[in-house]
C-alpha cells in the first residue's frame, strides 16, 4: 500500500479532514473525533501493528486540542500520524487501549499533563508529578513562570527571615 | 591534664588536628541525576585523578563524608537527596554542582525543577558553570579542604541548628496541600 492508497482507503470509510505527505515515509491524516477508534481500528488491520507514541498538542488560540496517534507498519515501510482535534473546555475522547495494551501508559501520561480524559482507561492516576494540584502544567494557560516562583523563588528578603 | 569527653576534646582545639585528617580523607557520594556528572568520569579517572587529594567515590551514604550534587533536581529526587543528606554521619559536607543548583540554571521557570539548593540542604559550597569544567571540580575540592581546615564548612552544624527553618522550606515544596494558584487566579 502506498501514501496515496493509504489516504484513499481512510477517506472512503470516514471522510478525512486533511492530509498531508512529508517525505516517501511519512504522512499524517487528520479524521473527526467520533472516527479516530474505527480509523485507529482500520489501520491497525492493514498492517499499522506498532503504536509508536501518542501525544497531544495544546492549540490555545483556536481553543482545542490535537490528540495525535503516530503509528508504524514494518509492511509498508510507512509512519502514519494520525490526528484529531477535540474541544479545550471538559475535553474527553475514547481510549485505545482495546486496541493497543500500551496505550495505558501514554493516555495517563497525557492525561496528567494536560487533563484530557481517556474514557475506558481504568488507571488514570497520578504519575510523574509529585502532589500535583494545580491544572495540568503542559497547558498553554499554566503559568509556569509565576508557579516556580511562587513555590521555589523567594525574595531575598523573605530568605532572611 | 587527661581530656576525657569529645567535647573537651573540641573545645580545647583538638577540632583542629581532626579535621587536618578529615580534609584528606573524603569519600564522596555522587548524586548523578543532572548532566553535570558527565564531568564525574574525566575527574576521578587518570586524566585529573581526583584519588590524588585523597577523594575516592563511595556507594553508600552511610559511609561518606561528601555529597556531590551533580545538577538539577525535581521535586521527586529532592525528596530522595533530604533522605540520602539526613542518613549520613557527621562530619558531612554538601557540594551544589553546576548553575542549576544555584538559581535553577536553564530550568528557571520549571514547574518541577527546584532553583535553590541552599533553602532545603545546607550546602557548603557552590561550583558555577554549566557544566563546570574538571579543573572547576578540582580548584573547588581544594577550595573546600581549605574550609574545613579553618573550621568553616560547618554546613551540618547548621542543618541542626536551623532544623526548622529548612524543615518549613522542604515541606512548603513537598508537602504541599493547597493549590499555588488561586481559581481567580487562574481565570485571568
Amino acid at each position: 500500500m502506498n501514501q496515496k492508497e493509504i489516504i484513499e482507503l481512510i477517506d472512503n470509510k470516514f471522510g478525512i479532514v486533511k492530509s498531508n505527505i512529508y517525505d516517501e515515509y511519512q504522512l499524517s491524516v487528520v479524521v473527526k473525533k467520533e472516527n479516530i477508534f474505527a480509523a485507529l481500528a482500520l489501520m491497525q488491520l492493514n498492517d499499522f501493528k506498532e503504536l509508536s507514541i501518542l501525544t497531544a498538542v495544546d492549540w490555545f488560540d483556536r481553543n482545542v486540542f490535537e490528540v495525535v496517534y503516530i503509528l508504524f507498519s514494518y509492511t509498508h515501510n510507512q509512519q502514519l500520524i494520525l490526528k484529531t482535534e477535540i474541544e479545550r473546555d471538559n475535553p474527553e475522547i475514547v481510549s485505545v487501549m482495546k486496541l493497543w495494551e500500551v496505550a495505558e501508559t501514554y493516555e495517563r501520561d497525557v492525561h496528567e499533563f494536560f487533563g484530557i480524559k481517556f474514557l475506558g482507561n481504568p488507571s488514570l492516576k497520578p504519575f510523574f508529578l509529585h502532589n500535583w494540584l494545580d491544572m495540568p502544567p503542559m497547558r498553554k494557560d499554566f503559568k509556569t513562570q509565576q508557579y516556580s516562583d511562587k513555590v521555589f523563588g523567594k525574595t531575598k528578603e523573605e530568605r532572611e527571615k | 591534664m587527661i581530656q576525657t569527653s569529645t567535647k573537651d576534646l573540641h573545645d580545647s582545639g583538638f577540632e583542629k588536628v581532626l579535621n587536618f585528617f578529615r580534609k584528606r580523607s573524603m569519600w564522596m557520594l555522587h548524586y548523578c541525576t543532572g548532566c553535570g556528572a558527565m564531568e564525574l568520569p574525566p575527574t576521578m579517572t587518570t586524566r585529573w585523578d581526583m584519588e590524588r587529594f585523597g577523594i575516592g567515590p563511595m556507594a553508600t551514604p552511610r559511609q561518606a563524608d561528601l555529597l556531590l550534587i551533580t545538577g538539577y533536581l525535581s521535586i521527586k529526587s529532592l525528596k530522595r537527596v533530604i533522605r540520602t543528606y539526613e542518613q549520613m554521619q557527621d562530619p558531612k559536607w554538601v557540594i551544589g554542582f553546576g548553575s542549576c543548583t544555584i538559581n535553577g540554571g536553564i530550568y528557571y521557570d520549571s514547574y518541577t525543577v527546584i532553583n535553590r539548593l541552599s533553602d532545603y540542604i545546607p550546602v557548603d559550597l557552590t561550583i558555577e558553570g554549566c557544566m563546570p569544567r574538571p579543573e572547576a571540580i578540582m580548584t573547588g575540592f581544594q577550595t573546600l579542604m581549605d574550609a574545613i581546615q579553618k573550621g568553616e564548612a560547618v554546613g551540618y552544624k547548621k542543618y541542626k541548628e536551623n532544623y526548622e527553618w529548612y524543615k518549613k522550606n522542604q515541606d512548603s515544596v513537598l508537602g504541599r496541600t493547597e493549590p499555588v494558584f488561586t481559581s481567580s487566579e487562574v481565570k485571568k
